[in-house]
């Protein structure tokens, strides 16, 4: 064989399995969502009638405003937090750090449901330790669910907690791999802390910020079980953000024609969002 | 020829004589897939009795193998049918009645006349007949049975009763029973309220039907019209929303935040004592009191309006039926006519808890429903036969409780029109089903 072909030659068993369990359900689910839909299988051809309903909705512009406020203010939060976090645990020794990181980093290894029931029993239902906190200091007792503002926050907090873990490790990791004289030779220049951060760990932490922030955005993007757990969507159509549409689509209302094209067409906006992310950070291997 | 080869002969033909050798038992054994939302490794009262049923038919009959498949209970049946398209689906579903018509009409369920039913004798069938039975049955083909059957009315701590001096037999109308709402309602010193008379969840997620939908039951009117489109908005309608809303922003005696509570919240609200009365299903019962005490849980009917003695609580239930593409229909119909024939339904009541299938087993249960706490079993049975509403099944009415839930936060919430509200709900329901 030639040369030139042996690198495919290699690849091509795994290209081959990420075919058969990546590309071939989006494969079957663009042709699925050409159909109309009866009773679960594919009837009649029905072209692009499937995506102009969903235009159509009159309740999907604001779930897609919704999605984007959870997502923009989920993921900003922890990439601040947690690049605070893991500047703050760089600094402490090694034995510090590492409980520290342990702390930090249990939310995001227990599955979401469990760690969104947590949330919920802990500090939003009014029978758990919060409302007990509230009510043993005398005050009135807090709904934060019942509002809104207050749910969505709610559902950005949760989403921080049990997201910020990764996040931390990741960044660690990244100023783990800063050498040393870095820092020390601008301080021998004069450079303060804050600017020692800003020209030179900053810029060296791309690469990881980058990863952060993609993962986070898919992940905050696609999650059905946070909001589905804490608030059901509610009150009204407050936290409903577009998985869970997808979901109510499929399992409430049982319309699968529609819930196949927004769920392709979120695959099709994520995988935008990743080149978008790359190209804006020039990222060049 | 060298060793190694002879070896290799010689390991040949013993393999061969060895699988030629007839092994019945091993060979026939059917594996029978089953999807349920219970866990048969659970410890509440219906999943101790399923595994039971499970254990016991196995033992009779050692070439099934049963093995279960738990799955979250709203997502059961859309799965269900999405698996039936896909030609993978399992041997024997349980399927929820809002479903029921999409399950019949896309041909998943096979006829049970066919596996078992036509052996019956008159007396049998007789035993089974009710609202349930013709539910699943279409054009002479009987397509599921029920289990689980479930009546969805008020659930109430007896001793909380007797502490406010009153009896639930004396709530005989909505006026009365707002009073004993009041009543319950307990505040301590500081002006707070500590437990409340009445709750219900209005959650989308996990939605039990609201308390308005018997009141406009009892009123005579639909909550969907005969085309299948919604009928929310119905002056009934309206004045039922007004009337469950305003237990909580005028009457005080539900609590504001129950306007986000799942099912589930409901239940642990009651079991923690923060609420004498909930919208409960009979289903739930013996597990509320295998936690509170057999004395500590009772069940009463809607109360009623006019000459309607009782409103018509929402029936609901699991529809157990076989796969029509299944390999092995034989065994699974000879499963689930064991599992809710006489001996399986007298386990679903004594063991799990439920009301009778079978107007037999309700005949031979005797004394069992005199004994301390079992009395829901009588309310159940005589609200299912006399005071009971099931969801119809010749059109999909998947996502009305979350319709009407919904347009019940936003009332409480946003402060939205009653009627705007409902109309909202109506489009927005006859929007998704396209209708």
């Amino acid at each position: 064989m030639h040369p030139k072909y042996t690198g495919i030659q290699y690849i091509i068993p795994a290209f081959a399995l990420l075919t058969l369990v990546l590309f071939s359900p989006v494969f079957y689910g663009v042709w699925f969502s050409l159909f109309h839909i009866q009773y679960g299988a594919a009837t009649t051809f029905a072209g692009v009638q499937n995506y102009q309903d969903l235009l159509a909705d009159p309740t999907l512009p604001g779930t897609l405003q919704r999605s984007i406020i959870f997502t923009g203010a989920a993921v900003s939060i922890t990439i601040v937090l947690s690049l605070a976090l893991a500047v703050w645990i760089h600094k402490l020794g090694e034995r510090r750090g590492f409980l520290v990181q342990m702390v930090v980093i249990v939310p995001w290894i227990i599955s979401t449901v469990v760690a969104t029931l947590l949330f919920r029993w802990v500090f939003v239902n009014d029978i758990g330790l919060a409302g007990s906190i509230v009510k043993m200091m005398g005050l009135d007792e807090i709904h934060l669910l019942n509002s809104p503002h207050s749910a969505m926050a709610l559902l950005i907090a949760v989403s921080v907690w049990k997201r910020i873990g990764y996040a931390v490790i990741i960044l660690l990791a990244g100023l783990k791999g800063i050498p040393d004289d870095y820092e020390e030779a601008a301080r021998i220049d004069g450079a303060t802390p804050w600017q020692i951060f800003r020209r030179i760990t900053f810029p060296l932490l791309k690469t990881p910020l980058l990863l952060v922030a993609i993962v986070l955005t898919l992940s905050n993007l696609n999650t059905v079980e946070t909001p589905l757990v804490l608030t059901g969507g509610g009150p009204g159509d407050a936290t409903r953000i577009l998985p869970m549409d997808v979901f109510d689509r499929a399992f409430i209302t049982y319309d699968l024609g529609s819930a196949t094209a927004l769920a392709l067409a979120m695959f099709f906006g994520n995988v935008l969002l990743v080149l978008a992310y790359v190209r804006l950070a020039k990222w060049k291997t | 020829m060298k060793p190694s080869f002879k070896a290799s002969i010689a390991a040949g033909l013993l393999s061969l004589s060895v699988a030629s050798i007839p092994f019945p038992a091993l060979a026939q054994k059917a594996t029978v897939r089953m999807w349920t939302f219970l866990n048969p490794a659970g410890t509440t009262p219906r999943e101790v009795t399923l595994a039971k049923i499970v254990s016991d038919f196995q033992a009779a009959n050692p070439d099934i193998e049963i093995v279960t498949e738990t799955h979250a209970f709203d997502q059961l049946t859309p799965k269900f049918l999405a698996a039936h398209g896909a030609g993978k689906a399992p041997d024997i579903i349980w399927a929820a009645t809002d479903f029921l018509g999409d399950a019949i009409g896309a041909g998943s369920l096979a006829d049970l006349n066919d596996l078992f039913i036509k052996k019956w004798t008159p007396e049998q069938i007789a035993d089974r007949k009710g609202p349930y039975w013709d539910l699943t049955n279409r054009n002479g083909k009987q397509y599921a049975l029920f289990t689980s059957r479930n009546y969805i009315s008020i659930l109430y701590r007896p001793d909380f009763f007797k502490e406010a001096g009153l009896d639930p037999a004396t709530i005989k109308t909505w006026d009365d029973f707002v009073k004993a709402a009041k009543a319950l309602t307990v505040t301590d010193t500081s002006g707070q309220i500590v437990r409340y008379g009445f709750a219900q969840g209005y959650s989308e997620h996990q939605a039990d039907p609201l308390l308005m939908i018997p009141m406009v039951l009892a009123s005579g009117e639909g909550i969907f019209k005969k085309d299948g489109r919604a009928n929310f908005a119905s002056p009934a309608g309206v004045a039922a929303m007004k009337f469950q809303t305003d237990l909580i922003k005028e009457h005080k005696v539900s609590p504001p935040q129950a306007a986000t509570w799942t099912v589930d919240d409901v239940y642990e609200q009651f079991a923690s004592g923060r609420a004498a009365m909930i919208l409960g299903a009979s289903v739930r019962v013996s597990t509320l009191q295998s936690k509170l005490g057999d004395d500590k849980v009772g069940m009463m009917l809607w109360p009623g309006s006019g000459d309607v003695k009782h409103a018509p609580a929402v029936m609901a239930g699991w529809a157990v039926g076989v796969w029509s593409g299944s390999k092995v229909k034989a065994q699974a119909g000879k499963f689930v006519e064991y599992m809710l024939g006489p001996d399986g339904d007298k386990l679903w009541v004594t063991s799990g808890g439920q009301s009778p299938g079978l107007q037999s087993t309700l005949n031979g249960l005797g004394d069992f429903t005199k004994q301390p706490g079992k009395a829901y079993l009588n309310v159940a049975s005589e609200g299912s036969a006399n005071y009971g509403w099931l969801a119809p099944i010749d059109f999909s009415a998947g996502g009305y409780r979350q319709a009407l839930n919904k347009a019940g936060q936003r009332i409480l919430v946003n402060g939205e029109d009653v009627k705007t509200s409902l109309e909202r709900a109506e489009a927005e329901f006859n929007r998704q089903h396209k209708r």
